[in-house]
């Protein structure tokens, strides 16, 4: 019974981490949103490994809830926002492909490294994976700041939040219901908004390139 | 106590009313609460100096963390003293001056606050009330500096200087006692008096310093001063005066209180810095002041020559107390004392005239002024007696506090330390010279200014201020007169100041109207100097009186062999200044100017020249330019970092976060 706990909550947040790496390794923005929909599963998968080891009801509702926000709707909506360009890709990133891969080798090295000292406070089965969260995190960010399509960033960002989502449930068996609600629900909001944002832009001046916005700050 | 807390009530009113109520209600109303308050806050202060207990308040519901309290006794009913005859006499005044954008609602209740926040700062008996009370007067000084920005263009620099030098003062203070205070983990003075002892001689030092950087900066010593001569003219005058005669002495009430109240009075080196810094001052003001023609810059730089003697006494007695001579260490910090309270009398009241003279000729630059004796002969007669005050003339205010000095400096030389006799003699040496100085300054005041043809329309048109601010003045007159008269009869009020701040010792004073230091041998009457001057004058006007009835032969002034005088041929401030300016050419800098235009036909006439001098502050130019020069390259340089693209905010963001995995 533990080993598979223990194999199945490694497996699902190997999985989290992955496709956060694929979404790097991936050009076409549709396939970076199924990345985002596969890592949207795993972190309900792994919420819900814990929450049948822990025998908590809690957790459960909240690995369900991760399913439907992170695994259904938000993929959905991004979806929707990149058919309106079928050709869109992510042909410029401000670092190519294989050099991005190379650097969140890197990351997930440091993340190692730095998350020693965590895991070294309480050695369990769960929070031995933290780290893991922590270099989604990290490669989150990482996308959000190299990648300039305004699609590819909500995905970084979603990415972040996604391994924030993942250190909490693996160091403390994951954070009220309440608190998941509402970062689920602002995380919703940001894309909801983006929609709209995107539309709009699209109608006034057909770029979504976001470093092609400089100008209109002032 | 209650009475204070009752004084600070009807001031909190008094803002109140100055911000609801309409307009035409509004200045008289505000005024009365404010003036009621500032009077109830005098008896409250002489009552503890009469009696000398010492009360306190705490209410841990109206400030987080640690409450209010506050604390009077002796030292600070001194200073709430100080305070409250000022803002009494700037709140009748406020009556007849309000109008225009200082009888604007946010004026007068922030004026309001203003005058409250100066009673509550002495009053304060922890930290955080303390540092409450000191940045409502600071901010609340500094919208005020901001009230006539419409009309004094200047007003707008002068308020970014002030705002700059008073917040830097702030935290510098705040650092000072956070440091002393974080040792017992207490913040009430009491506890970090009684903690202090147990600090190392360094924290101490550092502490001291820290403090005395934010406290001389408000009290305006050199070279933390430039403020002062910015801010003080470009106040409306109300505000000016309660600027230039209360809030500069809580500077001074700050470096006595945390110097020898909370640090019992550390080393004698301190007290070397404070008196090098009142040196400083008081000679650098007083140069200044005689060569300004602006009336209340050169009132702003006599603060600081005034302030600068205060530091000097203040330094005096530090010395004088750790070197074992606490009988002339009281006499020195006694006659600082006398010398703030003095001081804001006779200063309060130049100011209210300044700006009565501002209103009513429309100018306050010398050169443009004259004769105003015969049109406004109640404020000439005010800035007489603050000028006779300022110059120490005997029976006036400044010369019994001055004489005090003095005798402290003198009896100070018997010290066996060197570095105190050294502060003894620099004491010595500032008296002498910033009193001919200033009698110079003061003497071009009267004789350009009051005397003499008017040098202006405005001037010629001046007429009387309204009874309001002519009652204000003359107020701040009487203290004048009766320290300089009397002084002895409130010696045993400064006596009980003193004791609290430097502890108990043989009193050096015998009770009497004059002052008389048995003890020591030396002793001022002024009261019969007054009735043998009366008596001396009436005897020669007696005489004189006699003699012209006899011989009066009317007969026309020579006029030169011209007809028709006119008010360009009179001497001017600036060429009255000018002999002075020559001879300390290598302190003031003065830059000139010199524009000659030549006729079209021959380049050996010419047409018009025209002449420009002007003295510069010579630290503003060496000492704080650079310094902004710097920050503003600083700011240019760190301006390239943000181009307003989003991807270069997140990637210093992404940089941030990596870098506090690798270091953390």
């Amino acid at each position: 019974m533990t080993s598979t706990y223990v194999a199945t909550l490694e497996l699902a947040a190997g999985a989290v981490l992955l496709s956060a790496v694929m979404t790097l390794w991936r050009r076409s923005v549709s396939s970076i949103v199924a990345m985002l929909r596969l890592q949207g599963v795993a972190l309900c998968a792994v919420a819900v490994d814990l929450a049948l080891h822990e025998n908590d009801r809690a957790l459960l509702v909240t690995g369900a809830l991760v399913l439907v926000v992170k695994g259904v709707v938000v993929p959905t909506v991004l979806r929707r926002v990149a058919k309106w360009d079928p050709r869109s890709r992510e042909s410029r990133p401000l670092v190519n492909v294989p050099a991005s891969l190379v650097f969140a080798a890197g990351l997930i090295v440091l993340s190692y490294v730095v998350g020693t000292r965590i895991t070294s406070l309480s050695p369990d089965d769960a929070t031995r994976l933290a780290p893991l969260g922590l270099a989604t995190v990290l490669v989150g960010y990482f996308m959000l700041v190299t990648r300039r399509r305004a699609v590819s960033k909500i995905v970084g960002l979603i990415v972040v939040d996604n391994g924030i989502a993942l250190v909490t449930f693996l160091l403390t068996s994951g954070v009220p219901l309440i608190v998941e609600l509402g970062s689920s629900l602002d995380v919703m909001l940001v894309v909801v908004v983006l929609q709209f944002l995107m539309a709009s832009v699209r109608h006034h001046s057909r770029i979504d390139a976001l470093t092609e916005l400089r100008e209109l700050r002032d | 106590m209650t009475l204070l807390l009752v004084a600070l009530g009807v001031g909190a009113l008094a803002a109140l009313a100055g911000a609801a109520l309409a307009r035409r209600w509004r200045v008289a109303v505000a005024s009365t609460l404010g003036a009621l308050g500032c009077v109830l806050a005098v008896f409250a202060a002489v009552t503890t100096l009469r009696g000398g207990a010492t009360t306190t308040f705490h209410s841990a519901q109206v400030l987080p963390l640690s409450g209010v309290s506050l604390t009077l006794d002796p030292l600070a009913a001194w200073f709430i003293l100080v305070s409250s005859i000022v803002g009494a006499a700037a709140c009748v005044y406020n009556v007849g001056y309000a109008h225009g954008a200082l009888a604007s609602r946010p004026a007068q209740s922030t004026f309001m606050l203003f005058t409250f926040s100066l009673i509550a700062v002495p009053s304060a008996s922890n930290i955080t009330t303390f540092m409450f009370g000191w940045e409502l007067m600071a901010l609340s000084s500094l919208l005020l500096i901001l009230t006539e920005h419409a009309r004094h263009v200047e007003a707008r620099s002068a308020a970014l200087w002030y705002g700059v030098m008073t917040q830097l003062g702030a935290a510098s203070i705040l650092l000072g006692l956070l440091l002393v205070s974080s040792h017992g983990s207490a913040q009430s003075f009491a506890a970090i008096s009684a903690h202090a002892a147990g600090l190392s001689p360094a924290t101490r030092s550092l502490a001291f310093l820290l403090v005395l950087g934010g406290f001389a900066s408000k009290a305006g010593a050199v070279p933390l001063h430039v403020w002062l001569p910015k801010a003080h003219p470009a106040a409306p005058s109300s505000v000016s005066a309660l600027m230039s005669s209360a809030m500069v002495a809580m500077g001074v009430y700050g470096i006595i209180r945390v110097g020898q109240g909370l640090l019992h009075g550390g080393t004698v080196w301190w007290w070397f810095a404070v008196t090098l810094l009142g040196v400083v001052s008081a000679m650098y003001g007083a140069l200044h002041a005689t060569t300004s023609n602006d009336l209340k810059r050169l009132l702003a730089y006599s603060t600081i020559d005034i302030i600068g003697l205060v530091l000097t006494g203040v330094g005096a007695a530090g010395a004088l107390k750790d070197s074992g001579q606490p009988m002339v260490a009281h006499l020195a910090l006694g006659a600082a004392l006398l010398l703030v309270l003095a001081h804001a009398a006779f200063k309060g009241a130049l100011f209210l005239a300044a700006g009565a003279i501002d209103r009513s000729a429309g100018t306050r630059d010398l050169d443009l002024l004259g004769g105003l004796i015969h049109v406004m002969p109640v404020t000439a007669t005010v800035i007489v007696f603050g000028a006779g005050a300022i110059m120490a003339v005997p029976t006036l205010s400044g010369f019994s506090s001055e004489w005090l000095l003095l005798q402290s400096f003198l009896h100070g030389f018997t010290a066996l330390s060197t570095p105190v006799v050294i502060v003894m003699l620099l004491g010595t040496v500032a008296l002498a010279l910033t009193g001919g100085l200033t009698a110079v300054a003061f003497v071009k005041v009267i004789g350009i200014g009051f005397l003499g043809r008017a040098r202006s329309e405005g001037a010629a048109n001046a007429h009387e201020a309204s009874r309001s601010m002519l009652v204000a003045m003359g107020a701040l007159t009487i203290p004048s007169v009766f320290l300089g008269v009397a002084p002895g009869l409130v010696g045993a009020w400064w006596e009980r100041a003193v004791s609290l701040a430097l502890g108990r010792s043989s009193d050096p004073y015998t009770p009497s109207t004059g002052v008389v230091l048995a003890r020591l041998g030396g002793a001022i009457a002024p009261a019969a100097v007054l009735v043998a001057l009366i008596g001396v004058m009436s005897l020669v006007w007696l005489l004189s009186q006699n003699r012209t009835a006899r011989h009066a032969r009317r007969v026309d002034a020579w006029g030169c062999g011209r007809d028709g005088q006119t008010s360009r041929m009179q001497y001017t401030a600036t060429s009255f200044a000018e002999p002075l300016q020559r001879v300390f050419a290598d302190v003031l800098r003065p830059q000139s100017d010199v524009e000659v235009t030549h006729v079209v036909e021959s380049r050996y006439y010419e047409q018009s020249l025209s002449y420009e001098s002007r003295i510069v502050d010579v630290f503003e130019a060496r000492g704080y330019r650079p310094i902004i020069g710097w920050v503003l390259r600083a700011g240019g340089a760190a301006r390239r970092l943000q181009n307003g693209s989003l991807d270069r905010y997140l990637a210093f963001g992404f940089g941030a976060l990596i870098a506090i995995l690798v270091v953390g």
